[in-house]
């Protein structure tokens, strides 16, 4: 029996050990982001400096692909952890708030504080159902062409000229039947980014009512369009991710991207000489591509409270600054959302800067609405189907929209 | 039930020592999977994750209708058929090679455990990276090789094939340890006497290699069953989560994505729930067969 009492012992001791790892972890402020390299050196130098200013705790940050960072989040943070702070786009805010993984901060946040935030060309923090979610470091988020102007002096302006364009930009060099450069890559095979032909068709994916219009000529369109570059025309790879996608770019054997600003500084740190323009016009409707315009910024984990929330709170404060929202558009030409930021002459004076505010100009915001997430998802499948030949536009049109309307109804019913 | 008050006076000091890997355990699997049953009878979801309601079978009959429920319970059957069919045939074949004299064998055996060692997330990107049909090495060999082009990660089949060689490449191994194990615990007489009874390789390996690896394979069949069944982790990295247009799963990664993505957890509780019931009848006959097996010894 003295042995069991010695063994309890020592599982008390061993216990005590564990907790006391667990209070440690209450003075550890960890932030989950999607930032590439370039930005995320910006954002650990200045949780350094902040970190200086608060002796005994720690901050950190971690990166997950977007998708990831936000399913892990919402699994976390359900489970009663889960970072103190997401970064993130707007749109996660409909699912996150409705789950209650994210704090209301509009107690937190003076007026005056909360006026110095952009409204106008759009809302740059997000408020949802009558509370605040989300404060912004950047608007935008929208898909720009980004051309190499090694080897493009000037972007084409329009589909047509793109095509042709293309056709002499993408070639075979060393005869083995493939071509060693792309005129154009991108991540097409994902949603978002068709989203934008979708408005240069002049349609969109989801409608007032915050329905799916998917099942629309628009988006048949968009897609026999897309499907056209890589199959008819063969101005893009035929299989083409993210990763593929900046590679070929970054490694000089494309010659344009359509990507957003969390791309654009990886490319300037790489040296490439990059200049951004509109996604050319559609021909046949005139139209500009309209790519989905969020803006990006913080929420804060419901789980926190006490000290830890104050701190919090704190660093977020210090993240949404003007100043270090400057920092970020120097090395990357991200849209700042405070409005004597978006003023300044590092803003307005910045090529990227003016030529992703043109882009903008065309672009749509997404309402931050849980039936977006619901309509990404129904998407993929069968737009992606388009591409494995499995379907036409029409049908896979027809398939995204039965399937967004059916995952809708089957929560919200 | 007095004797059994009697028995924990007893042993109350075992019971004692049980007690915390009890408690752990009622924490870590019994909780979950009670909690799992529950929800798995309610409408629990991305827009009702607080103000769930029980809605009794709802679940379960709409899985059981679900087409893709039926497609992807017949995928991951054969998906474990084939990748046994390979493991353990593979795994066999070396085992019997690395069991002779051979020069060099420890550094045949380091260098075929290798795979095995690998984090599967790392081996699994990194073949997904080779299938890639533009720049993977696998699709340019074929090229250069048999002049045919395979669309490997665009097509439903093409991504189940990649899928496919990415998993046998990793479980082969285990299968080939375990083999070899069994193969060094027959004793070396059966051999000599079959030599001098006439009996050709063949024959040997049919009568007393076979019958004697059975105790051995069956249980690591039944787990490489239970593994392959259940194998996230290949089929989710290296489809890119079921891509194209989601047809590269089965049901276990089907079920992560409809729980994880879609965030529709009550029917996602309903069809793990019915994952375990397929893999508890599989394991309970399989168990009941491998116990009979046990008396060839």
């Amino acid at each position: 029996m003295r042995l069991a009492v010695g063994n309890i012992i020592l599982a008390a001791a061993l216990g005590l050990t564990f907790f006391s790892g667990c209070a440690k972890k209450e003075n550890v402020i960890v932030i989950w982001h999607s930032l590439r390299p370039v930005e995320r050196q910006v954002l650990r130098a200045a949780l350094d400096e902040f970190a200086r200013r608060h002796p005994g705790w720690e901050f950190g940050e971690l990166f997950y692909e977007p998708e990831a960072a936000r399913s892990n989040y919402i699994i976390s943070a359900l489970g009663g952890s889960g970072p103190a702070l997401f970064r993130g786009a707007n749109d996660n805010i409909g699912p996150m708030s409705e789950l209650g993984v994210i704090m209301p901060l509009e107690s937190f946040f003076e007026q005056a504080t909360l006026d110095s935030f952009l409204t106008d060309p759009l809302e740059a923090n997000t408020w949802f159902r009558g509370h605040l979610y989300q404060i912004a470091d950047n608007i935008g988020n929208h898909l720009c062409l980004v051309y190499n102007k090694k080897l493009i002096d000037k972007p084409p302006q329009t589909m047509s000229e793109l095509i042709e364009i293309g056709k002499k930009l993408t070639f075979d060099r060393d005869g083995d039947g493939k071509p060693d450069q792309y005129a154009l890559v991108w991540n097409y095979i994902e949603p978002f980014f068709a989203v934008p032909f979708i408005g240069g068709f002049g349609g969109w994916i989801i409608d007032d009512s915050l329905r799916p219009t998917l099942n629309t000529p628009a988006v048949v369109q968009a897609a026999q369009l897309i499907y056209d570059l890589a199959n008819v025309h063969k101005i893009i790879p035929l299989e083409c991710d993210y990763e593929v996608a900046n590679a070929l770019f970054k490694d000089g054997l494309a010659a344009m991207i359509i990507n957003g600003p969390w791309s654009w500084g990886t490319y300037l740190d790489a040296g490439i000489d990059i200049g951004l323009a509109r996604i050319p016009k559609i021909d046949a409707t005139g139209l500009w591509p309209s790519p989905a315009v969020q803006p990006m910024g913080y929420s804060v984990n419901v789980n926190l409270k006490g000290e830890k929330l104050r701190i919090t709170l704190e660093l977020l404060r210090y993240l949404t600054t003007s100043e270090m929202q400057l920092r970020f558009t120097r090395i990357s030409g991200a849209l700042p959302s405070r409005i004597d930021a978006f003023q300044s002459p590092d803003v307005q004076n910045n090529e990227l800067v003016r030529a992703s505010l043109e882009q903008l100009m065309v672009g749509r915001v997404l309402p931050p609405v849980t039936e977006l997430r619901w309509i990404w998802d129904a998407m993929r499948p069968g737009y992606q189907a388009i591409f494995r030949g499995r379907e036409t536009p029409a049908k896979a049109a027809e398939n995204m929209q039965k399937l967004a309307e059916k995952l809708i109804r089957e929560n919200r019913g | 039930m007095a004797s059994g008050v009697g028995e924990i006076k007893v042993n109350r000091l075992a019971y004692l020592y049980t007690l915390p890997a009890l408690t752990v355990l009622a924490l870590v699997v019994l909780y979950p999977f009670v909690y799992n049953v529950v929800i798995s009878f309610s409408n629990m979801n991305l827009a009702h994750f607080r103000d769930w309601r029980l809605i009794g079978f709802q679940n379960y009959l709409t899985v059981l209708k679900d087409r893709s429920f039926w497609y992807f319970f017949l995928k991951t059957v054969l998906w474990t058929a084939l990748n046994l069919i390979f493991h353990v045939s593979i795994g066999v074949f070396l085992a019997l090679l690395l069991n002779k004299d051979l020069k060099g064998k420890s550094f045949y055996r380091t260098i075929l455990i290798l795979p095995w060692a690998m984090p599967q997330y790392i081996t699994a990107l990194t073949w997904r990276g080779m299938f890639n049909s533009e720049y993977g090495a696998i699709p340019l060999l074929f090229e250069r090789w048999f002049g045919i082009s395979i669309p490997w990660m665009t097509t439903e089949w093409g991504a189940f094939t990649a899928c496919l060689i990415t998993n046998i490449w990793l479980g082969f191994p285990f299968m080939m340890i375990i083999a070899l194990g069994g193969l060094q615990s027959i004793p070396d007489e059966l051999y000599e006497a079959a030599e001098i009874d006439g009996a050709s390789p063949w024959l040997k390996f049919r009568h007393i290699t076979m019958p004697l690896l059975k105790p051995v394979m069956a249980p690591a069949v039944t787990l490489g069953v239970i593994w392959t069944f259940n194998n996230f982790n290949v089929v989710w990295l290296v489809s890119n989560g079921g891509e194209p247009s989601d047809t590269t799963h089965i049901l276990v990664s089907w079920v992560y994505k409809t729980g994880f993505t879609y965030f529709r957890f009550g029917y996602a509780a309903a069809f793990s729930m019915i994952i375990f019931a397929i893999l508890l009848i599989f394991s309970w006959n399989f168990i009941k067969r491998t116990r009979a097996v046990e008396a060839v010894y």
